[in-house]
């Protein structure tokens, strides 16, 4: 056929091409194929075994009731029906209790002090100690929450009781005990679960990093083996980085949206993780999340010249990333610098944009802001990859040139012969 | 040539590989340290404060905004004012706020009449931390008003201040935090993240120069270089990085219970054994992964899988007793888990040996791993019969 093609024939061709090439090239490379199918899809499944119930229930505590009457031991017994502790130890003295909680046998004392019931009786304030195990700052929420749930049916208890030998009758007794009446609400995660926060975080880190391992760990190859991706075909001639970009990157983004969609939608259905958005709301936000993730980790992976280099230098960056998210430190007591740090990273709205669709069940509106950032985050990594790739592109043209200029400087200023001295250097490096 | 020639023989040559490529001080002290950065600067204020909680104000009386006031002037919190509750919620929804106070409409007339309005507030508990401070802070504020509205009438009726607050309020809570008297995050977390980061940096950086090895073919000079003895060249190459890490793990001892004064119930000295031992175990586990896994790739891929679950099974965060059982046995093969204990013990309760001595003998069990493999990798840094990518 003589007909000559037209550019974007040729274009659609040339991208085609390259990404079909990429799709071979992961799937022959079996590390790639272990961070992608094995980390990527077990990863979820694991982290989601190990939080299933996520809720510390009946933290043990010891009791030491030097009071010993009517209103302690009450109070031990309503402390010991919350959800939250219960009284696995009945002890004789402080020092038993010190010596139960440093054996790890429970991990909080309330200590009903001698004159407990004395106080109540003359109308006095009557003060009971708590002390928490802080290793674990669920024990101390636990232990925390028992007592002062507990503290405060007691009150009303008491001053019910008050009222009424006062001659108040019930209605009279509740009006003064509690004026305001008051309605607690925790729509999107009733219990406090430790899982549904951390879970719908980690999956959606789980996606980026995995990605950037995987794709930095072939980019390194390619780079040891001085098949750079970001060589151009000669054909080209020195054009067509927006092909290499967008061919390459369309391989990764088609595996990863579906990745992505087994993360979103089977993982959570699987554990009944809370999945209250619209399918296509979350679809919509997993396009322009795996976008900026495909360019995020195209831009970052020009660091790495070899291969497994990734995991040296960035693999402490995960747990990092988790903590850039906001969802468990907020993010309004960030230190300014971090802030602007954490923007670098398409997980920090991902992530919250995905916990306010998925499991809160907002719609797109109350992902407004987190779209809007991955969208500029989408364009500015998208425009540093094409820079990355002519850069790198016309570095590798023209290597040879600029390390012979190069020596012929050294070689001018120092008068040495640079092959003889090359040599040398290798017998060291080969420790002879 | 005796053990001690070899030994250093290849302690001289780990030393020429170390400036020839950076990657391996840079991936250790330089990953370190930007972890200490991080986490010393990102936890600095040790709780939050100014939280945001949103107030949707029906009543606009003076009761009202003198509550609103009030939680205002809270450390912990910050008032955002709706005038609709159907703003509120979007915005409690998309993250921007930790809460939502609704005050009924006409609540101060009703609490003058004795009609008892109900108070209602809804919490976002997918932001976990800001949400369950921000809890704490309303139900102490409600409960105070509360108080207020009975301090008043008991004026009223001319009671004496004295009798008033026994009356108010009958019971008090007096709390204690062991081992972390300021209820500090940063201590909190920082005391296991740190640990938790080396320990992923030992493991991911001997894997990576034990593999490198193998895959650039020069695990034979190696051997070679400790005089055909495979044993010498692990443990030349394993004193120079104990050195390393073992140096890196006292550098964050000190910088956490001396220069940022991190609270320590017992001695710091213990906490150096405890950091030693836990480096100690963590190569154990590198050179017992890459000898089941000679091939450099999957090893590290395998080492990075495990240590980033070690944070999650050390316990700190969600105690294991809350994991299902079938994991929580899980838990023993990780070394920060065992420094996690030995740590409750020497830092939180300042229990010394008595506390701790289990932990010990746990993490020199570790030592033994590699013992099983050596053969298996000696066979593969000789013969290097492995796939090198």
């Amino acid at each position: 056929m003589a007909k000559k093609d037209t550019y974007l024939r040729t274009w659609l061709h040339d991208t085609w091409e390259i990404g079909i090439h990429e799709f071979r090239s992961i799937f022959k490379d079996g590390g790639v194929m272990l961070i992608f199918f094995v980390a990527g899809l077990v990863y979820p499944l694991l982290y989601n075994v190990i939080y299933q119930n996520g809720i510390l229930e009946d933290t043990p505590i010891a009791v030491v009731d030097n009071a010993a009457c009517s209103e302690s031991r009450r109070y031990i017994r309503e402390m010991d029906a919350t959800r939250e502790v219960r009284v696995a130890y009945r002890c004789m003295d402080m020092a038993e209790a010190e010596r139960l909680m440093q054996e790890r046998k429970i991990n909080g004392i309330v200590l009903f002090p001698g004159d407990f019931g004395e106080k109540l009786a003359h109308m006095e304030t009557a003060t009971l100690s708590v002390y928490c195990d802080m290793s674990s700052f669920l024990y101390y929420k636990n232990a925390l929450m028992a007592v002062n749930h507990v503290m405060l049916h007691e009150i009303g208890q008491i001053q019910i009781e008050r009222y009424a030998a006062a001659g108040f009758t019930d209605i009279e007794a509740a009006q003064l005990v509690q004026a305001v009446p008051y309605e607690e609400n925790n729509p999107y995660n009733n219990a406090f679960s430790y899982s549904f926060f951390l879970l719908s975080a980690i999956l959606f880190v789980i996606i980026q990093q995995t990605l950037f391992y995987g794709m930095s760990l072939l980019a390194g190859t390619m780079r040891e083996q001085n098949r750079s991706f970001a060589s151009l075909p000669d054909r080209m001639h020195g054009h067509g980085v927006g092909r290499i970009v967008l061919g390459r990157g369309g391989a990764y983004w088609l595996l990863y949206m579906g990745i992505g969609m087994y993360i979103a939608y089977i993982v959570p259905a699987i554990f009944g993780l809370p999945q209250r958005g619209d399918f296509f709301d979350i679809l919509l936000l997993l396009l322009f999340f795996v976008t900026d993730c495909v360019f995020f980790s195209m831009t970052w992976s020009t660091l790495i010249t070899k291969r497994e280099t990734v995991f040296v230098l960035f693999l402490f960056m995960s747990p990092i990333c988790l903590f850039l998210t906001g969802t468990s430190w907020p993010t309004v007591a960030f230190p300014g610098f971090w802030k602007v740090f954490s923007w670098l990273f398409p997980t920090t709205f991902g992530c919250q944009a995905f916990i306010n669709m998925s499991a809160a069940g907002g719609d797109l509106a109350t992902a407004h802001d987190q779209m809007i950032a991955l969208t500029l985050q989408t364009v500015i990594y998208f425009v540093l990859s094409m820079a990355a790739v002519s850069l790198e592109n016309w570095v590798l043209r023209n290597k040879e040139r600029i390390r012979e200029e190069g020596a012929r400087r050294i070689e001018a200023r120092f008068g040495v012969d640079l092959t003889e001295a090359n040599e040398r250097d290798l017998r060291i490096i080969r420790g002879e | 040539m005796g053990v001690w020639q070899n030994i250093w023989a290849v302690v001289r040559r780990e030393l020429r590989i170390w400036r020839r490529r950076p990657v391996y001080l840079l991936g250790s002290i330089g990953t370190i340290a930007f972890c200490a950065i991080f986490f010393l600067t990102f936890f600095r204020d040790g709780l939050p404060h100014d939280l945001p909680i949103g107030i949707v104000d029906n009543d606009n009386s003076s009761m009202s905004r003198n509550f609103v006031q009030q939680l205002d002037a809270t450390q912990l919190g910050k008032v955002v004012k709706y005038s609709n509750f159907e703003e509120a919620r979007e915005d409690m929804m998309s993250g921007k706020i930790t809460s939502i106070c609704v005050i009924p409409e006409g609540m101060y007339a009703d609490v003058s009449a004795n009609r008892r309005p109900t108070f209602t507030y809804y919490l976002n508990g997918l932001y976990f931390v800001g949400g369950a401070l921000a809890y704490k802070d309303i139900l102490t504020m409600i409960n105070l008003t509360n108080g207020a509205v009975q301090r008043q009438v008991l004026r009223a009726k001319g009671v004496n201040e004295r009798e008033i607050m026994g009356r108010i309020r009958p019971i008090d809570i007096d709390t204690h935090q062991i081992g972390n008297v300021y209820t500090n995050y940063g201590y909190y977390l920082t005391n296991i993240l740190l640990p938790g980061m080396l320990e992923l940096i030992v493991i991911i950086v001997l894997i990576y120069s034990l593999g490198t090895e193998l895959k650039y073919g020069t695990s034979k000079h190696l051997v070679q270089t400790a005089g055909g003895s495979m044993l010498d060249a692990v443990l030349g190459k394993l004193l120079i990085y104990t050195l390393l890490f073992s140096g890196i793990g006292l550098v964050l001892i000190i910088l956490l219970y001396h220069w940022m004064g991190f609270p320590i119930a017992g001695s710091i000295w213990n906490m150096f054994l405890a950091i030693v031992l836990m480096v100690l175990a963590s190569e154990s586990i590198a050179i017992f992964i890459l000898g089941c896994l000679p091939v450099p790739r999957l090893a590290l891929s395998i080492g990075a899988l495990y240590s980033v679950l070690g944070f999650t099974l050390s316990g700190f965060t969600l105690p294991i007793e809350a994991l299902p059982p079938y994991v929580q046995g899980l838990a023993v093969a990780f070394p920060l888990r065992h420094y996690y204990l030995f740590y409750v013990q020497e830092v939180i309760f300042g229990a010394g040996f008595a506390g701790w001595w289990q932990e010990v003998i746990h993490l020199l069990v570790f030592l033994f791993l590699p013992l099983a493999v050596l053969p298996r990798l000696k066979g593969a840094f000789i013969n290097q019969n492995f796939p090198k990518n």
